[in-house]
Protein backbone atom coordinates (compact mmCIF):
# COMPACT_ATOMS: atom_id res chain seq x y z
CA UNK A 1 0.00 0.00 0.00
CA UNK A 2 2.86 2.52 0.84
CA UNK A 3 4.38 1.88 -1.87
CA UNK A 4 1.31 2.51 -4.43
CA UNK A 5 1.54 5.95 -2.55
CA UNK A 6 5.12 6.53 -3.42
CA UNK A 7 4.65 5.33 -6.38
CA UNK A 8 1.48 7.48 -7.28
CA UNK A 9 3.88 10.48 -5.41
CA UNK A 10 6.67 9.85 -7.93
CA UNK A 11 4.70 10.16 -10.87
CA UNK A 12 2.86 13.46 -9.73
CA UNK A 13 6.50 14.49 -8.79
CA UNK A 14 7.92 13.54 -12.23
CA UNK A 15 4.87 14.98 -13.75
CA UNK A 16 5.13 18.61 -12.60
CA UNK A 17 9.38 18.00 -13.64
CA UNK A 18 8.39 18.18 -17.13
CA UNK A 19 5.60 20.67 -16.97
CA UNK A 20 8.39 23.07 -15.22
CA UNK A 21 10.67 22.20 -17.96
CA UNK A 22 8.38 22.80 -21.05
CA UNK A 23 6.71 25.95 -19.59
CA UNK A 24 6.53 26.66 -23.82
CA UNK A 25 3.33 24.62 -24.12
CA UNK A 26 1.58 26.51 -21.75
CA UNK A 27 2.89 29.82 -22.37
CA UNK A 28 2.46 29.53 -26.50
CA UNK A 29 0.21 32.30 -28.10
CA UNK A 30 1.70 34.59 -25.50
CA UNK A 31 2.60 36.99 -28.59
CA UNK A 32 -0.52 36.81 -30.17
CA UNK A 33 -2.39 37.39 -26.73
CA UNK A 34 -0.30 40.48 -26.12
CA UNK A 35 -0.94 41.67 -29.71
CA UNK A 36 -4.75 41.27 -29.89
CA UNK A 37 -4.95 42.80 -26.17
CA UNK A 38 -3.17 46.02 -27.83
CA UNK A 39 -5.32 45.40 -30.89
CA UNK A 40 -8.85 45.05 -29.10
CA UNK A 41 -8.46 47.91 -26.79
CA UNK A 42 -7.87 50.32 -29.98
CA UNK A 43 -11.07 48.73 -31.82
CA UNK A 44 -12.88 48.97 -28.33
CA UNK A 45 -11.86 52.66 -28.42
CA UNK A 46 -13.10 53.42 -32.04
CA UNK A 47 -16.12 51.68 -31.97
CA UNK A 48 -17.29 53.71 -28.82
CA UNK A 49 -20.24 55.60 -30.09
CA UNK A 50 -19.56 58.59 -27.19
CA UNK A 51 -16.12 59.67 -28.46
CA UNK A 52 -17.56 59.22 -32.16
CA UNK A 53 -18.58 62.83 -31.79
CA UNK A 54 -17.03 65.66 -33.43
CA UNK A 55 -16.23 67.34 -29.82
CA UNK A 56 -14.67 64.29 -28.71
CA UNK A 57 -12.58 63.54 -31.74
CA UNK A 58 -9.44 65.00 -30.00
CA UNK A 59 -10.07 62.84 -26.68
CA UNK A 60 -10.83 60.09 -29.14
CA UNK A 61 -7.64 60.04 -30.83
CA UNK A 62 -5.44 60.70 -27.71
CA UNK A 63 -6.48 57.68 -26.27
CA UNK A 64 -5.59 56.16 -29.59
CA UNK A 65 -2.13 57.09 -29.49
CA UNK A 66 -2.08 56.11 -25.89
CA UNK A 67 -3.20 52.47 -26.34
CA UNK A 68 -1.07 52.25 -29.34
CA UNK A 69 2.04 53.60 -27.54
CA UNK A 70 1.99 50.62 -25.11
CA UNK A 71 2.67 48.48 -27.22
CA UNK A 72 4.99 49.83 -29.94
CA UNK A 73 8.86 50.27 -29.44
CA UNK A 74 8.65 53.56 -31.18
CA UNK A 75 12.71 53.88 -29.98
CA UNK A 76 13.25 50.50 -31.88
CA UNK A 77 11.68 51.54 -35.27
CA UNK A 78 13.04 54.47 -35.34
CA UNK A 79 16.36 53.23 -34.77
CA UNK A 80 16.11 50.74 -37.56
CA UNK A 81 14.59 52.94 -39.60
CA UNK A 82 17.52 55.41 -39.72
CA UNK A 83 19.55 52.11 -39.38
CA UNK A 84 23.50 53.32 -40.12
CA UNK A 85 23.21 56.72 -39.90
CA UNK A 86 21.59 56.46 -35.90
CA UNK A 87 25.17 55.79 -35.17
CA UNK A 88 26.18 58.52 -35.75
CA UNK A 89 23.77 60.80 -33.97
CA UNK A 90 25.08 62.07 -30.81
CA UNK A 91 22.12 60.71 -27.78
CA UNK A 92 20.11 64.01 -27.96
CA UNK A 93 20.09 63.95 -32.26
CA UNK A 94 18.76 60.35 -31.22
CA UNK A 95 16.22 61.63 -29.15
CA UNK A 96 14.73 64.05 -31.23
CA UNK A 97 14.70 61.69 -33.80
CA UNK A 98 12.65 59.51 -32.26
CA UNK A 99 9.88 61.97 -30.88
CA UNK A 100 9.97 63.13 -34.47
CA UNK A 101 9.53 59.51 -35.68
CA UNK A 102 6.76 58.39 -33.80
CA UNK A 103 4.90 61.54 -34.57
CA UNK A 104 5.08 60.64 -37.87
CA UNK A 105 3.98 57.48 -37.38
CA UNK A 106 1.09 58.57 -35.23
CA UNK A 107 0.16 61.03 -37.79
CA UNK A 108 -0.09 59.05 -40.85
CA UNK A 109 -1.32 56.04 -38.89
CA UNK A 110 -3.80 57.25 -36.43
CA UNK A 111 -5.92 58.88 -39.58
CA UNK A 112 -5.98 55.91 -41.08
CA UNK A 113 -7.12 53.86 -38.10
CA UNK A 114 -9.67 56.49 -37.10
CA UNK A 115 -11.52 55.91 -40.85
CA UNK A 116 -12.24 52.38 -39.35
CA UNK A 117 -15.90 50.82 -40.10
CA UNK A 118 -16.04 47.47 -38.89
CA UNK A 119 -13.13 45.42 -39.88
CA UNK A 120 -12.69 42.32 -38.68
CA UNK A 121 -9.05 41.13 -37.36
CA UNK A 122 -8.32 37.16 -37.79
CA UNK A 123 -4.62 35.61 -36.29
CA UNK A 124 -3.48 33.67 -38.51
CA UNK A 125 -0.68 32.43 -37.51
CA UNK A 126 2.07 33.00 -34.63
CA UNK A 127 5.93 32.11 -34.99
CA UNK A 128 8.50 32.59 -32.13
CA UNK A 129 12.08 32.19 -32.61
CA UNK A 130 13.67 32.63 -29.35
CA UNK A 131 13.29 36.20 -28.08
CA UNK A 132 11.78 37.09 -31.70
CA UNK A 133 8.10 36.51 -32.98
CA UNK A 134 6.02 36.91 -35.99
CA UNK A 135 2.14 37.42 -35.40
CA UNK A 136 0.27 37.57 -38.33
CA UNK A 137 -3.10 38.77 -39.36
CA UNK A 138 -6.23 39.36 -41.54
CA UNK A 139 -7.64 42.75 -41.47
CA UNK A 140 -11.26 41.93 -43.43
CA UNK A 141 -12.69 44.87 -44.85
CA UNK A 142 -16.51 45.48 -44.84
CA UNK A 143 -16.27 44.68 -48.72
CA UNK A 144 -14.20 41.38 -47.64
CA UNK A 145 -10.80 42.48 -49.29
CA UNK A 146 -8.38 40.70 -46.83
CA UNK A 147 -5.12 42.68 -46.05
CA UNK A 148 -2.70 40.48 -44.59
CA UNK A 149 -0.85 42.29 -41.49
CA UNK A 150 2.10 41.07 -39.63
CA UNK A 151 3.49 42.35 -36.16
CA UNK A 152 6.77 41.85 -35.66
CA UNK A 153 8.02 41.82 -32.08
CA UNK A 154 10.47 41.05 -29.58
CA UNK A 155 10.35 40.54 -26.02
CA UNK A 156 11.50 43.20 -23.70
CA UNK A 157 11.41 41.94 -19.90
CA UNK A 158 7.79 40.66 -19.64
CA UNK A 159 6.15 42.49 -22.69
CA UNK A 160 6.54 41.69 -26.03
CA UNK A 161 6.96 44.89 -28.38
CA UNK A 162 6.33 45.64 -31.32
CA UNK A 163 8.69 47.11 -33.80
CA UNK A 164 7.84 46.49 -37.04
CA UNK A 165 5.03 45.99 -39.00
CA UNK A 166 4.55 44.37 -42.52
CA UNK A 167 1.40 45.35 -44.85
CA UNK A 168 0.83 42.62 -47.97
CA UNK A 169 4.33 42.17 -47.71
CA UNK A 170 5.81 45.67 -47.13
CA UNK A 171 7.62 46.25 -43.94
CA UNK A 172 7.25 49.91 -42.45
CA UNK A 173 10.91 50.22 -41.28
CA UNK A 174 12.22 49.03 -44.79
CA UNK A 175 10.35 51.37 -46.44
CA UNK A 176 11.29 54.58 -43.52
CA UNK A 177 15.30 52.90 -44.26
CA UNK A 178 15.24 53.33 -47.99
CA UNK A 179 14.10 56.91 -47.73
CA UNK A 180 15.76 58.21 -44.87
CA UNK A 181 18.88 57.03 -46.47
CA UNK A 182 17.75 58.77 -49.75
CA UNK A 183 17.54 61.83 -47.86
CA UNK A 184 19.98 61.90 -45.75
CA UNK A 185 22.11 60.44 -48.93
CA UNK A 186 21.34 63.37 -51.52
CA UNK A 187 21.19 65.75 -48.70
CA UNK A 188 21.42 65.62 -44.71
CA UNK A 189 20.49 64.62 -41.88
CA UNK A 190 19.36 68.14 -40.88
CA UNK A 191 17.11 68.25 -44.17
CA UNK A 192 15.66 64.76 -43.28
CA UNK A 193 14.83 66.31 -39.58
CA UNK A 194 13.29 69.51 -41.36
CA UNK A 195 11.00 67.20 -43.77
CA UNK A 196 9.87 65.37 -40.57
CA UNK A 197 9.14 68.89 -38.82
CA UNK A 198 7.23 70.27 -41.44
CA UNK A 199 5.30 66.93 -41.84
CA UNK A 200 4.78 66.84 -38.11
CA UNK A 201 3.72 70.38 -37.72
CA UNK A 202 -0.07 71.16 -37.60
CA UNK B 1 59.59 12.45 -89.22
CA UNK B 2 57.87 15.24 -91.46
CA UNK B 3 54.18 13.31 -90.95
CA UNK B 4 54.77 13.52 -87.07
CA UNK B 5 55.05 16.83 -87.05
CA UNK B 6 51.90 17.90 -88.83
CA UNK B 7 50.38 15.03 -86.58
CA UNK B 8 51.57 16.80 -83.52
CA UNK B 9 50.14 20.39 -85.17
CA UNK B 10 47.18 18.81 -85.91
CA UNK B 11 46.89 17.17 -82.45
CA UNK B 12 47.91 21.02 -80.68
CA UNK B 13 45.29 22.70 -82.33
CA UNK B 14 42.88 20.25 -82.00
CA UNK B 15 43.20 20.30 -78.07
CA UNK B 16 43.79 24.35 -78.02
CA UNK B 17 40.41 24.31 -79.72
CA UNK B 18 38.54 21.75 -77.18
CA UNK B 19 40.24 24.22 -74.22
CA UNK B 20 38.78 27.25 -75.39
CA UNK B 21 35.48 25.79 -75.81
CA UNK B 22 35.59 24.79 -72.35
CA UNK B 23 37.03 28.48 -71.62
CA UNK B 24 33.73 29.56 -73.29
CA UNK B 25 31.30 27.13 -71.89
CA UNK B 26 32.28 27.97 -68.37
CA UNK B 27 32.27 31.33 -68.86
CA UNK B 28 28.85 31.83 -71.17
CA UNK B 29 27.18 29.47 -68.04
CA UNK B 30 28.46 31.42 -65.86
CA UNK B 31 29.66 28.08 -64.54
CA UNK B 32 31.83 28.44 -60.89
CA UNK B 33 34.59 25.90 -60.52
CA UNK B 34 35.74 27.67 -57.67
CA UNK B 35 33.05 28.76 -55.21
CA UNK B 36 32.61 31.95 -54.42
CA UNK B 37 34.76 33.18 -52.07
CA UNK B 38 32.41 34.52 -48.56
CA UNK B 39 29.94 32.84 -45.75
CA UNK B 40 26.83 31.96 -45.63
CA UNK B 41 23.68 33.09 -44.36
CA UNK B 42 20.22 31.75 -44.85
CA UNK B 43 16.98 33.51 -45.23
CA UNK B 44 13.03 32.34 -45.09
CA UNK B 45 10.47 33.92 -46.87
CA UNK B 46 7.13 33.41 -46.75
CA UNK B 47 7.12 33.29 -50.82
CA UNK B 48 10.33 33.55 -52.56
CA UNK B 49 8.85 33.77 -55.53
CA UNK B 50 10.49 32.08 -58.10
CA UNK B 51 13.81 33.22 -57.33
CA UNK B 52 16.56 30.58 -58.52
CA UNK B 53 20.29 29.64 -57.31
CA UNK B 54 22.90 32.05 -58.93
CA UNK B 55 20.36 35.07 -58.41
CA UNK B 56 22.32 38.18 -57.59
CA UNK B 57 22.60 39.57 -53.92
CA UNK B 58 22.63 43.46 -54.09
CA UNK B 59 23.05 46.14 -51.60
CA UNK B 60 23.20 49.49 -52.90
CA UNK B 61 22.36 48.08 -56.29
CA UNK B 62 26.23 46.29 -55.77
CA UNK B 63 26.52 42.60 -56.26
CA UNK B 64 27.62 41.39 -53.24
CA UNK B 65 26.82 37.65 -53.11
CA UNK B 66 24.41 34.88 -54.82
CA UNK B 67 21.82 32.35 -53.94
CA UNK B 68 23.19 29.36 -53.08
CA UNK B 69 20.36 27.21 -53.10
CA UNK B 70 16.56 27.21 -52.24
CA UNK B 71 14.45 25.02 -50.42
CA UNK B 72 11.38 24.52 -48.38
CA UNK B 73 11.07 24.60 -44.62
CA UNK B 74 8.99 22.33 -42.40
CA UNK B 75 6.32 24.50 -42.23
CA UNK B 76 6.44 25.27 -46.12
CA UNK B 77 8.27 28.33 -46.43
CA UNK B 78 10.84 29.22 -48.71
CA UNK B 79 14.79 28.92 -47.14
CA UNK B 80 16.94 30.48 -49.24
CA UNK B 81 21.00 29.94 -48.83
CA UNK B 82 23.22 33.44 -49.74
CA UNK B 83 26.65 33.24 -50.35
CA UNK B 84 28.26 36.69 -49.34
CA UNK B 85 31.30 37.87 -50.20
CA UNK B 86 33.22 37.93 -46.85
CA UNK B 87 34.27 41.39 -47.03
CA UNK B 88 30.75 42.54 -46.58
CA UNK B 89 29.66 42.44 -42.98
CA UNK B 90 25.65 42.48 -42.39
CA UNK B 91 23.89 43.93 -39.47
CA UNK B 92 21.42 41.92 -37.49
CA UNK B 93 18.32 44.11 -38.04
CA UNK B 94 19.65 43.88 -42.17
CA UNK B 95 16.50 43.56 -44.03
CA UNK B 96 16.43 40.96 -46.88
CA UNK B 97 13.89 41.26 -49.64
CA UNK B 98 12.85 39.46 -53.30
CA UNK B 99 12.43 42.10 -55.62
CA UNK B 100 12.07 42.02 -59.44
CA UNK B 101 14.43 43.90 -62.23
CA UNK B 102 11.47 45.85 -63.99
CA UNK B 103 8.24 44.30 -63.81
CA UNK B 104 8.46 40.99 -65.98
CA UNK B 105 12.52 40.67 -65.21
CA UNK B 106 14.59 38.72 -63.17
CA UNK B 107 14.26 38.18 -59.67
CA UNK B 108 16.92 39.28 -57.23
CA UNK B 109 17.51 40.07 -53.53
CA UNK B 110 18.44 43.17 -51.70
CA UNK B 111 19.40 43.78 -48.51
CA UNK B 112 19.58 47.14 -47.08
CA UNK B 113 21.82 46.79 -44.43
CA UNK B 114 20.60 47.74 -40.48
CA UNK B 115 22.36 50.05 -37.95
CA UNK B 116 22.48 47.34 -35.73
CA UNK B 117 26.08 46.61 -33.50
CA UNK B 118 25.50 43.16 -33.79
CA UNK B 119 26.76 41.17 -37.40
CA UNK B 120 25.37 37.66 -38.49
CA UNK B 121 27.91 34.97 -38.02
CA UNK B 122 28.83 32.19 -40.49
CA UNK B 123 25.85 30.19 -40.99
CA UNK B 124 23.87 32.84 -39.51
CA UNK B 125 19.80 33.77 -40.54
CA UNK B 126 18.51 37.48 -41.70
CA UNK B 127 15.67 37.53 -39.28
CA UNK B 128 13.84 40.64 -41.02
CA UNK B 129 12.78 39.24 -44.61
CA UNK B 130 10.37 41.01 -47.37
CA UNK B 131 8.95 38.64 -49.43
CA UNK B 132 8.57 38.77 -53.08
CA UNK B 133 5.26 40.84 -53.98
CA UNK B 134 3.33 39.34 -56.28
CA UNK B 135 1.25 42.69 -58.31
CA UNK B 136 -0.60 39.81 -60.06
CA UNK B 137 -2.07 38.98 -57.08
CA UNK B 138 -2.32 42.77 -55.63
CA UNK B 139 -4.16 43.88 -58.88
CA UNK B 140 -7.01 41.09 -58.33
CA UNK B 141 -7.25 41.75 -55.17
CA UNK B 142 -8.40 45.37 -55.54
CA UNK B 143 -9.73 44.94 -58.86
CA UNK B 144 -11.87 42.14 -57.64
CA UNK B 145 -12.46 42.95 -54.79
CA UNK B 146 -14.84 45.84 -55.80
CA UNK B 147 -18.28 44.22 -56.03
Amino acid sequence: MRQKIAGKLLVLLLGILIFCLFPHKTTAGEPTDQVKETVDSVIKILNNKDLKKPEKRHERSSKIRAAIEKRFDFEEMAKRSLALHWKNRTPREQEEFVSLFSDLLEDTYIKKIERYEDEKVNYTDERTDGSYAVVRTKIITAKEIEIPVDYKIFKKGQKWEIYDIVIEGVSLVNNYRTQFNQIIRSGSYEELIKKLRKKTVK
Amino acid sequence: MKKFDIELAVGFFLLLGILSLAYISINLGKLEIVGRDGYTVYAEFEKAGGIKPKAIVEIAGVEVGTVKSVDITGDYRARVELTIDKDIKLQEDAIASIKTKGLIGEQYVQISPGGSDKFIPNGGKIRETESAIDIEELISKYVFGKI
